[in-house]
């Protein structure tokens, strides 16, 4: 081989080593989820993270073509998170609610849901001297907040359970979705709950993924890539997977 | 106050008419084509945006529909308090899922079922299984959610058929239109070809054949009326150029007759005399017919001259010129050959005949007075030489009557000499 030709095949590999630099240096997509939230958010048996919100996140990232770091974090921490730009795309099903929508913007919903009020026989929403558990930073949480409940805030939706079962509340705020995976524990059963659906406007509805205010030009990706999985079956193969019925 | 006419339909006009005519047509196709382009475009995107995601919807509507009779009869099939629970459960949450709520249809069933369910809930308690009494009750209720999947299944299958027939409608509509426009531009080019060829190029083929045989000695071209005014000028352009070459060929005539005839008497001069004759006997040589040539001069002309002036010269030689054109057939040739010198030739003339001819008019000319201007009456009189010119060359017969003419003249003047004849 001449050297004329050597230097002509180093610098094409060249260029293509630059071009090929180029693409992977675009930073990879911070995707923050949940962490014991079944079925939405869990890890599996080998340890793996899946559930319906994890695999939907896993689906967009594929249709963006885009590559994702999937860290776990707390829903207490998901919005300050995506509003200082810690992470790019919180996975998770966040309620769009006015505090919320001033801070972070809302992909387009992913599923509808509704809340649940699970409590002993007997006791109303808003009963005097009743302790109600809902997730830490959750639209929940907030309702009961600000209807003046006392609250037992738990760090996870798997840990709704544990203050009804302790004794230590006497109601919890459910969502849909984490009722079911609740409603297969013996001990949760045991207890005998009532369930009423909420009626409350702020606690039915469209669920989304936040994205960070900072990556504005993430929401149009996101939306066109959720748009695309429900049109070619990936997500309706999602739902059916994590969930018993159609939740979109 | 005068109206001004209408402008004239000139071919310019017409060709501006015709090209702003079809643009008109032409944009107005276009413009139909595009409008039914977009209109199928809009259905195939409303169709992408719209009718899929409400497919998918409906579809998910009916596969919810579908899991409350399923839980339903888990409900029924349970055989623990537990299991009923949490079927029960389940169709609590989809009966209240927004999904069946936004339905009215599904919404009114949904509830319905759940309200029954719960009742046969309750009332089965801890029992091993709900109450047998109530299942024929349940299957009503799960007939009429599996009458509404079907529908609501069909109406997410007609959604598409809906719009699917739209576009071919309007596809069909297209077609119809581009059909009827493409007669419409056949029609308007063949009215256009038909006014073309009936205003300009047949009107331009008359005119090539009115040019191609235009005839001076023709009556002029003659035109059908015509309606454009260019062609009519074409037309009033080719009548006056037949005018023309009409007028042409009269002064040609003119012209030629004053370069082959003598000023003074009006007979051929000698140079179109000679031109003749050698034609005429040619013409006798060929045919083998006898033709005769003669030469004649007035006699004491230069006395004559001499004692009357040159203005009574000119009258003699003038009288002499008439009385021989008086006196010959059409077909003789009579010159002035110069001075008082004249020639002739006589075609089918035998010597005799001719000799008798001119005799006669040697004759005549020296018995009538010739009466001068000044009121005198000269009798002048005339010697002519003949030759037969029958198979010999002009200037050898010409050179024979000029010997006749001489010896005529030797003889005593006023008489007739015959070539050969004179010794």
């Amino acid at each position: 081989m001449s050297s004329r030709l050597r230097a002509l095949l180093s610098c094409i590999a060249a260029a293509f080593t630059a071009a090929s630099g180029t693409a992977a240096s675009a930073a990879p997509l911070n995707v923050a989820v949940l962490e014991n939230a079944p079925p939405m958010a869990y890890r599996d048996e080998s340890g793996q993270l899946t559930g319906f919100s994890v695999e939907i996140a896993r689906a967009v990232c594929a249709e963006m073509a885009a590559e994702c770091t999937f860290r776990t974090m707390m829903l207490g921490h998901v919005i300050d998170a995506l509003a200082g730009g810690e992470i790019d795309i919180a996975a998770a099903s966040l309620l769009d609610t006015p505090e919320r929508r001033q801070r972070i913007l809302f992909a387009r919903p992913y599923f509808r849901s509704v809340t649940l009020w699970f409590a002993r026989p007997g006791v109303q929403p808003g009963a005097p001297g009743v302790r109600v558990a809902a997730v830490k930073g959750s639209a929940q949480e907030a309702y009961a907040r600000r209807q003046g409940w006392t609250t037992i805030a738990v760090p996870t939706n798997g840990e709704l359970g544990a203050p009804l079962i302790g004794g230590i509340a006497q109601a919890a705020l459910i969502p849909m979705n984490t009722s079911i995976a609740l409603l297969k524990n013996p001990e949760f059963v045991r207890l005998g709950l009532d369930s009423t659906v909420m009626k409350a406007a702020e606690l039915i509805g469209a669920a989304s993924f936040g994205i960070s205010p900072r990556r504005p030009e993430l929401k149009e990706a996101v939306d066109s890539a959720l748009e695309r999985i429900e049109r070619n079956g990936i997500y309706e193969r999602i739902n059916s997977r994590f969930l018993p019925f159609r939740v979109r | 106050m005068s109206q001004t006419p209408p402008p004239p339909m000139t071919a310019h006009r017409i060709f501006v008419m015709l090209a702003a005519g079809f643009m008109v047509l032409l944009g107005g196709i276009t413009a139909l084509l595009a409008i039914d382009q977009h209109r199928a475009m809009v259905s195939a995107e409303q169709l992408q945006a719209q009718t899929v995601p409400e497919i998918i919807r409906l579809q998910r509507l009916a596969r919810n529909l579908d899991h409350l009779r399923h839980e339903g009869e888990r409900i029924f099939s349970a055989t623990t308090p537990d299991a009923r629970q949490q079927a029960l459960y389940l169709v609590m949450l989809v009966a209240s899922h927004p999904g069946i709520q936004e339905h009215a249809e599904a919404a009114e069933v949904a509830r319905a079922t759940e309200a029954f369910l719960t009742e046969a809930v309750r009332r089965s308690g801890g029992e091993a299984g709900v109450d047998g009494s109530r299942l024929n009750e349940w299957k009503l209720i799960s007939g009429r959610l599996g009458l509404l999947v079907d529908d609501i299944s069909v109406q997410s299958a007609h959604l598409a058929a809906n719009d699917l027939a739209q576009i071919s409608e309007t596809l069909r509509v297209a077609r119809i239109k581009l059909a009827a426009a493409l007669l419409l531009v056949i029609a308007f080019l063949a009215g256009t070809i038909h006014q073309l060829s009936r205003h300009l190029i047949r009107p331009l083929e008359r005119i090539d054949h009115a040019l191609s045989s235009l005839d001076v000695n023709g009556p002029p071209p003659e035109f059908p009326p015509t309606q454009l005014p260019e062609i009519h000028a074409v037309e009033n352009a080719v009548r006056r150029l037949h005018a023309a070459q009409v007028n042409n060929e009269a002064v040609r005539r003119e012209l030629e007759e004053l370069a082959n005839r003598d000023g003074l008497t009006g007979l051929l001069n000698r140079r179109h005399f000679m031109a003749s004759a050698e034609a005429e006997l040619k013409r006798a040589e060929r045919y083998g017919r006898p033709v005769v040539v003669a030469l004649a001069d007035l006699d004491f002309f230069k006395s004559l001259n001499d004692t009357h002036g040159h203005a009574a010269g000119d009258r003699v030689l003038q009288a002499f010129a008439q009385l021989m054109r008086d006196s010959v057939r059409s077909t003789d040739l009579i010159g002035r050959y110069g001075g008082e010198e004249f020639a002739f030739l006589f075609p089918e003339s035998g010597v005799e005949q001719a000799s008798a001819l001119v005799e006669r008019f040697r004759h005549r000319f020296a018995t009538e007075p010739v009466h001068l201007d000044n009121g005198v009456a000269v009798r002048v009189t005339v010697s002519i030489g003949l030759a037969d010119a029958s198979g010999r060359p002009l200037e050898v017969a010409l050179h024979a009557a000029d010997q006749a003419l001489y010896a005529a003249k030797r003889g005593g003047r006023n008489r007739v000499m015959v070539a050969g004849s004179e010794e």
